[in-house]
This record gives C-alpha cells, structure tokens and sequence, in this order.
C-alpha cells in the first residue's frame, strides 16, 4: 500500500517514545549546555503520557489521535516544547481530511501544517538554532521526494537525512529563540536539542513506514 | 464590570503566593463600612500553573480552562511568568470557545506587579483593556524609583529548552554615527519601538553599563552609546521580535542619520578671529551675554497629589504647543529634516520615567513645579555626567524643556534675559536662534559656527543681522566690552565703537531699514515688473498666525493643512477642518487661499494613520498616493474644504502627483465631496504640486485637467538630483538652480501653456537672487514664507522681462549650480 493507517501512525508515535526514552539523556545534556537542562525529561514526561492513552483508549481515526496527542504533549510536557509540539500534532490533525489511512501526499500536508503551527508558535525562523532548523528542510526533502515520483518510504528517509543534516547545522548556528539566545555567541558550537528531537520525529516515521511497506 | 483574571506560571506555589499577595488589596474595601453592598465585587482569579505531578512546568488546556471558568461575560486578563508561559497561554486561546477568547487579553505585565494593579483595577470595574494596560504600566513605578538600576545586566532566566520561541527577544547593535546616540537618534529609536507592543531595554555592552528602558528618551541618553560601542537589546511582549529587529534595522541605517548630526562646527566656526557675515543688517547695542536663563521656581502651590498631577499635566500641555510652533518653525524656515531635533524635545515631555519620577515626587508631597524641576534636573545631572561631550550638551535641551514647563507653572525668568542688545554667545542651538525676537536682538555674534549652520540660516529667517566665527578672543573682548557695532552683510565687528565709527554704522542702518520699510510699505502694492508683467507673490502658510503674518500677500499659494493633522490621536473631523480654513482664509481677509491637501508620509507618521516602515519614505507612500489610499480621509478633507469654498476664494492642491490617472481619482474624490455638500460646485480652482521629475516632463499631459501647477522646488530638487533634503553632506548638491531643476520648471512652463498658471512655492521663491531667473523661465506666480512677502515683490520690482529671460536661457546652458549663481550674482550687481 502507498500510504499509512492509523495503526502504522501509531507505531510511529510510539518508535519517537522510544527513541526520545532511549535519548533523554542526551537530550538533557545538550539542553544543559546552552539550556536549562530539562528538554530530554520534559519530551520523555510527554511522550510516556503519550504512550499511556494509545495503550489505554487507542483513537479511532488519524485525525483523532494526532489531536489527542497534541492534547497530551500540551499537558504533560511543561517547557516550551509542550506547546511546540503539541501546536505540530494539534495542526496536522485537521489537516488528514478525517481519513482512516493517510495517502502520502496527505501525510506531507498534515506535516507541513504542522510545521507552519510551528513556526507561528514559536515565531523562530529557518537559522534561529531551533526545531524548525530540522523539521523545514526534512519536509522540503519530503516534498520533493513525493513529487519525484518516489514511494513513501523512500521519501521519508530522505526527509530523515535532512532532518538529520539540518539538526547538525544547528551547531554552529548563533541562538535567536528561547533560553539558549541568552548565551549570544557562546550558544555557537552546541548542537540544539529541540532540532535533535525533532529529528528523532523524522527518523521514527520513516523507520516505521519502511517495516510497513516491507511487511 | 468585573473582569476575571488568570495567572499563568510555572510554579504553582509562586502563583498562588502571587495570588496572596495581590488579595491584600481588596481587603480595606470590603471591611471599611462593614459592608461591600455597592462596592465592585473582587475579581474571579483563576491559577494555572505547575505539572499535575507537582513539577515546575505550564500546561495550554489547564489554562483554557482556567480561562473559561474566570470569563463571567467581562472578559479575561491573563498575567504569564516567562518563557513557555507565554506560549501555552497563546495556545490556550486556540483551545476554547472563540466568545471566550475574542475576550481574553494577554497581558505582558510583570507577574507580581501586574497581577497587584489587575486585581484592584479590576475590582473598580474597569474593562479588560484597561486592566491590562494599568497593569501594564506597573513596572513604571518601580523602574521610576529605582532609578537606572532597574534590572541588573544578566538576563533574568527563563525555564525554557532551547526549542523554538520564547517571550524574550534579545539581539544587538552597533553605533556608526560619529556623534553616538545623541538626543536625535535616540528620539528616532524611542519613536521606533513606541507604540509596540513590547517592553524593550538596551544596555550598553562596551561599558558594561546598566539596563534601560528603550521607552524612555532621558534613559535611552543616558546610556553613553558611543561611535563603535555594542548596545544589547532585550524585549518582551507580543512585539518584541518586532522591536528587536527595528532597532537593528534602525542601526544599520544610523537612526537617520546620514550626516554629521547636530549643527556640527565647520572649520570656519572653530574661529578665525575674523567675523564671517552671516546675515545681512546692521545692529547696535549693548552687550549681552548668552548666559542660561534660569527659571526660578515659582512658590508652591497647595493642592492634593492628583490636583499637582493635573497642574503639571497642563502645563505640559502647554510646553509641547510652544515646542511644537518652535518645530514648526523651523521646519518651515530650515527644514523637515532638522526640526526632527525638537522631536527629541517633545518626547521628554512625555518621557515616561521622568513622568514616573515626578509623579513618585508629588505622592510624596511636591507640588507640581517642584517635582518637575526634580526630575529634570535628575535627567540634566545625568546627561551632564555623561563621558561623551556630545550628551553633554544635550543637557541643554533637558534644560529647555525643564524651563518651558516651569514657566507654564508660573515660573518666572531669574535674570532680565530679555534686555535689548547685541548678543554675544559662543555657538546658538536651533532652538534658541529660532525664539530670537528680532525687535529685542539687534544683532547676535558667535564665536563658532558658519554661515551654513541652522543657527545663521534661522538668523537670517529672522532677520537678525548676525557675524559668526569671531573667534573666541575676539568673543571674550565683545563681552567685556560695553557697546558692540555690527554689520552683518560686510562682516564687521567693532568693539566700544567710538563717535565716528557709530555715526558710519547707524547711516548704514538707516539705509538698510529705509530698504525694509519701504519694501514692507509697498507690500500691498502689486509686484509689477518694470515692464509691466504682474507677478503674484503669495505666502506659504501653515497656521493662522503665519496668514496673519503674511502681510501684502496676494494671496496664501500654498496651506499647509498638515498642521490640523499633526499632534493628535485621530484624524479632525468635517466641521473642525471647516473651521481651521474658515480661520485662515478669514485671516487672509478675502485673499484666495491655495489649500493643499494633506502631505504626510512614512517620514512623518500620524498615530491614526500606521504606515509600514518604508526603507525610503520619500520614494514611499505620501502626498497624494497616501490620500488615495486612505480614501475616506481625502473625502473628510475635500468635504471641509468644498464647504469653505462657498464662501470664500478657495484653490485645492494635490500633493506629490506623478500620473494623469491619480489626478483623475483625485478630482472624481472632489466631484464626489462637491455632491455630499449639496450646494452645487463652488468657484474652485484646481492645481497639483509638480515636485516629481516625471510631473514636470508630463506637464502637457495634467494641463487640460487643472487650473494651475505649482512647482515644490525644494522636492523637486531632491527628487531630480537624488539628494536628499536636510542632508548636510549633499546641501551644496542639493541646490535649486541645478541646471537640470531649472529646465524642470522651463519644462513644466512649455506644458502648462497659456491658460494654466504656473507657480513656485518652495524655499527657492524667497531668494531674491533667483527671482528674475524665476520669472525669466516663464513663472507668473511665487509663493515664500510671510516675512519674505515684501522683500521678493521688492525684487519683482526690479525685474526686466526681456533681460530675465535671456537670463534664463543662459542659465539653461550653464554646467552647474554654482555657474548659474555666478550669473544671477553679475546680473544683480549691476541691477544693486
């Protein structure tokens, strides 16, 4: 199939608790060094609480559970990074249309909702040393992968590799957002833990589509 | 009326102490009689704050909630601590119900502070704007009382991860004007982030200063900010991104400044020891010295803190409109570009934290004179400390406006500052050459500055005959000594001058006033050449006093209306333009007066009327491309006027027009404002100010569609040699007898043809120089500042056609400006 159910939405939710679980300490670490240390245990309070209502009441549509998971993240996670990402998951809900698989010219739009909730959330620009420095240039890629004609998977990990890319250009990039923009110039050389976790977000959507479509 | 409000924080232990803290204020209300019956009910206070698990954190749907259940139909103030805060509570908002939230303000206040003034201010019924702005201006008292020590250098923390967004806004920028941020930029970077909304402080970074409020005009001085020195910016609120990024915007273009700020001193004004002629006139007297002229302050008058609040709030009042005559004076007599230093002036006035601090003075007992004089000269005692020689003297202007004030509170004069007699100084501010009474000065010597400087340009305005750059031996003779003669049009000084020397200069005086008088005495005369061509000479007026002024004019060419624009919260009405051009056609006593429709731009924003940042306003939306977009305000002013026009001889004049199309949409604006009048079309004479190059070659094109063009020489020369007016570095480019302006205007004359008139209203009108060059290129009408009047029909006099207009075709061939000059000198020498 060319595009992802709301069971294959959920693994994928689940995959960035794991990996956002498995790197909270290194999360944390790099929010000390130019934060104040809490991104890696406030996205893990976060996703856990996450992870807790798809065990308890799984949701029955994309929409619905992209929506409670926003909700969720809201609640839970406590920095600014609650209203960051619950903003991206409260935005990509109306965006899937209410359809029970998301086609993957769907998924992108839903994402790219997101990312502009994002954006005028946190009102960071592209180069700001934030999140956005990931996410923008993955769904970019994602795009453009989808209009080259390529399947899904194929264009997800592509958005990985730049999600990933863009979270590396963020060290030496000069803090202009959140508590990291107090350092000025010592904010340069560290590497943004929100454009690390947003990353995560990427990696873990195209690692779930690829089993998907594998299986 | 009882807003609710809700408290945003982290912690939910601050909150709730906060919360505490802020009940203490209702108590005395509720217990005083013993009953509260007609008393405001308290305010409904909602918490959201901390993590269901107890941790530090903040929660969007626990606020949405907390905001409707505060909401009781009068809406929700919300007061946030930092950072996440700000964010979850601009997502709460997309998380109720859209009644609700057209009702929520998000307040930018101070938490603890804030939420003290919320509460009582809700509780006397006040709407949610209200409560949000007091509460807003909680941190002024404290800031006031502190002093500059108000926030320590260190950037207070923020519990936020390094991800997108955050309610702080921090950037820097560097300093190039040569100057620093002296009073002009500072004044331009006050404006730029008043009106945001935003709590904005800078510090600078190379001294290690402290912080200060980018809202306050003495503080923003008082930072010392050097050529090359850093300066940090920290902003919150809703703009403060915006605010951030003007300020930086504003540094990289020098906060306006594009040429050595203030009147600086040329190399003539360090003092050659030999008086320059600055302005023309013979003057003799006895010597006064420039000293200060202090105010003594008047006796206190009794009265409850809110009777002095009142007092000093008048008299303020009244300091700003002498502030503004003197501004728009100058703008009139030297230019836009240099009156904005009394913009610096005006925003003292209104400088919060000295408001701040004299307030904080009268609750302690002062009376309003004394609390103001305090607070001044706190702000003078600053700036004179300041280590930059430059700020120093910007203390003078604190001075200034201390003493308008003063005076306004009953103040009087300390010394006889006023005595008749030649004026001796070292160097004069605008300012105070711009108040000089000519009938009291009967000449002024300076030590420094030149003939160029705004002093000697507003001098010669004046007509006070002036010598400059005397050189300060010379000057500290002349205060010695006890009678000083000066001729300023040969450049003579003479110390002590004895019984011969005297009877010389009085002959010269004579002869200089006998050409005044008789000019004045045939100013209602017609100018007829001697050839018999008639010459209208009109005056450029922008107030009743200037029609009152404009003795002998023939007309008023050219109503500055903007002066019922200026200065104001909302645009005037219909009625209240009616009764302004009533006024002053009344004033030119049956005079055709020329009413210009209303010319403002991004250079000269009115609160009522944001306009975006323009990078080059004069290029921007102004004259009448602004009243075209702004179409309800053109019909507001076409209405007023139409409605004048039937009773008194009335001509409108579009602003800035470069295309055929925007005169058409002008005139269908003025079909429509003749038919919501109703009593049929008035004698109306149409026209356009030809101040675009592209006008000027296009004159054939806008002749069949008006009565008259009138050629804003001073635009126009801007305009065609792309040097911007009140540019020091560029004032010899600048010049209106540039061949190429000349040919604009002959241009212009071709296309007119016959039947349409055309006129001059700028500056270059009144130079009596260029008046038979003027005329030689074909114009028939000059319009010049109200005192010019007599002296230009004078030179009308003198004029022969026939030799004007070779005159004028000769200059058309010249290469260069100063060629042209050299020209209508040798002409006039031989016409003396």
């Amino acid at each position: 199939m060319a595009g992802v159910d709301n069971d294959t939405l959920q693994r994928w939710l689940r995959a960035f608790a794991a990996s956002v679980a498995e790197q909270k300490d290194a999360l944390t670490a790099l929010d000390a060094a130019i934060g104040d240390a809490d991104h890696g245990a406030n996205m893990d309070r976060g996703m856990a609480a996450v992870v807790a209502f798809l065990d308890a009441t799984p949701p029955a549509d994309p929409a619905a559970l992209f929506k409670q998971t926003g909700m969720t993240l809201v609640k839970s996670v406590g920095g600014a990074s609650g209203p960051l990402y619950g903003t991206l998951f409260l935005r990509m809900a109306p965006a899937t249309g209410g359809a029970g698989a998301l086609e993957p010219d769907v998924f992108a739009k839903a994402l790219r909702a997101g990312l502009d909730g994002v954006v005028a959330r946190g009102k960071a620009e592209l180069g700001d040393k934030t999140m956005v420095d990931a996410l923008a240039p993955a769904l970019d890629a994602l795009d453009a992968a989808l209009a080259a004609g390529e399947p899904l998977a194929e264009a997800l990990r592509a958005a990985s590799d730049a999600a990933d890319r863009g979270r590396d250009e963020t060290t030496p990039m000069l803090a202009r957002k959140g508590r990291a923009s107090y350092l000025g110039e010592r904010s340069i050389g560290h590497q943004d833990p929100g454009a690390t976790s947003a990353a995560l977000l990427l990696a873990a959507a195209a690692s779930v589509v690829a089993d998907q479509e594998a299986a | 009326m009882t807003v609710g409000i809700v408290v945003v924080s982290h912690s939910r232990a601050l909150a709730e102490a906060a919360v505490g803290l802020a009940g203490e204020m209702l108590q005395g209300a509720d217990h005083a009689d013993g009953s509260s019956s007609a008393a405001p009910r308290p305010p409904s206070v909602e918490v959201a704050a901390g993590l269901d698990d107890g941790g530090f954190g903040t929660d969007a749907v626990a606020i949405s909630e907390a905001l409707t259940s505060a909401d009781q139909g009068d809406g929700v103030v919300v007061l946030m601590d930092m950072g996440s805060a700000v964010l979850s509570a601009e997502l709460a908002l997309e998380l109720v119900d859209d009644d609700v939230r057209e009702r929520v303000v998000l307040c930018p206040a101070p938490l603890v502070e804030g939420l003290v003034v919320a509460v009582v201010s809700a509780a006397g019924g006040a709407s949610a704007a209200e409560v949000a702005a007091e509460a807003g201006d909680a941190l002024a008292a404290k800031s006031g009382h502190l002093g500059e020590a108000v926030t320590p250098a260190a950037a207070a923390p923020v519990a936020e991860a390094s991800v997108a967004g955050a309610g702080e806004e921090t950037g820097t920028f560097t300093v190039r004007m040569p100057h620093g941020l002296h009073a002009r930029p500072a004044a331009a970077l006050v404006a730029a982030v008043r009106g945001l909304d935003a709590d904005v402080r800078l510090r600078n970074l190379a001294l290690d200063g402290p912080e200060v409020s980018a809202a306050s005009m003495s503080k923003v001085a008082t930072l010392g900010a050097l050529q090359g020195h850093e300066v940090a910016v920290r902003a919150h609120g809703p703009d403060a991104a915006v605010a951030v990024r003007r300020l930086q915007e504003l540094a990289e273009e020098s906060f306006g400044e594009t040429a050595p700020a203030a009147p600086a001193p040329t190399p003539a004004a360090r003092g050659t020891g030999r008086p320059i002629p600055a302005s023309p006139g013979v003057g003799i007297g006895p010597v006064r010295v420039a000293a200060p002229a202090g105010i003594m302050l008047p006796a206190p008058v009794p009265g409850s803190p809110a009777e002095q609040r009142d007092r000093l709030a008048e008299a303020r009042a009244t300091g700003r409109e002498h502030l503004r005559a003197v501004r728009d004076r100058a703008a009139r007599e030297i230019g836009e570009a240099e009156a904005t230093i009394f913009d610096a002036q005006m925003l003292l006035l209104d400088d919060p934290d000295v408001l701040a601090d004299a307030d904080a003075r009268v609750e302690a007992g002062a009376d309003a004179a004394q609390a103001w004089a305090d607070a001044m000269d706190a702000v003078e005692a600053a700036l004179a400390a300041a280590t930059d020689e430059y700020l120093r003297g910007r203390a003078r202007d604190v001075r200034d406006v201390r003493d308008q004030v003063l005076a306004a509170l009953g103040g009087h004069a300390e010394t006889a500052a006023a005595s008749d007699g030649v004026l001796v100084a070292d160097d004069l501010t605008p300012a105070d050459a711009a108040v000089i009474d000519p009938g009291r000065t009967a000449a002024v010597v300076l030590a420094g500055s030149s003939p160029t400087a705004h002093a000697a340009i507003l001098l010669r305005a004046r007509g006070v005959p002036a010598v400059v750059g005397v050189g300060s031996d010379l000057a500290a003779r002349a205060r010695q000594a006890g009678v000083l003669a000066v001729d300023g049009t040969t450049g003579e000084l003479v110390v002590d001058p004895d019984e011969s020397v005297l009877a010389d200069f009085r002959a010269r005086a004579a002869a200089h006033t006998a050409r005044r008088d008789d000019a004045l005495r045939r100013a209602h005369e017609p100018a007829v050449t001697r050839d018999g061509t008639t010459v209208l000479v009109g005056a450029n007026v922008g107030s009743v006093d200037d029609a009152v002024a404009a003795v002998g004019a023939d007309l008023a060419g050219l109503v500055r209306t903007e002066f019922g624009f200026l200065d104001r919260h909302d645009a005037p009405d219909v009625a209240e333009q009616e009764a302004a051009y009533r006024a002053i056609a009344e004033a030119m006593g049956g005079q055709r007066i020329t009413l210009r429709t209303l010319d403002v731009g991004g250079d000269k924003p009115l609160d009522y009327l944001p306009m975006p940042a323009e990078a080059n306003p004069f290029l921007g939306v102004r004259g009448l491309r602004l009243a075209l977009a702004r179409p309800q305000l053109l019909a507001d002013q076409l209405e007023a006027i139409v409605r004048v026009a039937h009773d008194h001889p009335v001509d409108v004049m579009f602003p800035m027009v470069t295309t055929v199309d925007e005169l058409t949409a002008a005139r269908r604006a003025l079909d429509d404002a003749v038919e919501t009048v109703g009593r049929g079309r008035p004698e109306l004479r149409v026209g356009i100010m030809v101040e675009v190059p592209a006008a000027a070659l296009k004159a054939a094109s806008f002749a069949p569609s008006v009565d008259f063009l009138s050629i804003g020489t001073n635009d126009l020369t801007q305009y065609a040699l792309a040097a911007e007016r009140g540019n020091e570095d560029l004032a010899a480019l600048a010049d209106p007898l540039d061949p190429g302006v000349l040919a604009l205007i002959a241009a212009t004359v071709e296309g007119a043809g016959d039947d349409v008139l055309v006129a001059v209203c700028g500056e270059v009108a009144a130079d009596e120089q260029a008046v038979a060059l003027l005329l030689g290129l074909g114009v028939r009408e000059l319009s010049v500042a109200p005192a010019a009047v007599g002296v230009v029909k004078q030179a009308v006099r003198e004029v022969d056609m026939d030799e004007a207009r070779e005159l004028a075709t000769t200059a058309l061939t010249c290469p260069d400006a100063p060629a042209v000059r050299r020209l209508v000198e040798q002409r006039s020498s031989r016409h003396p």
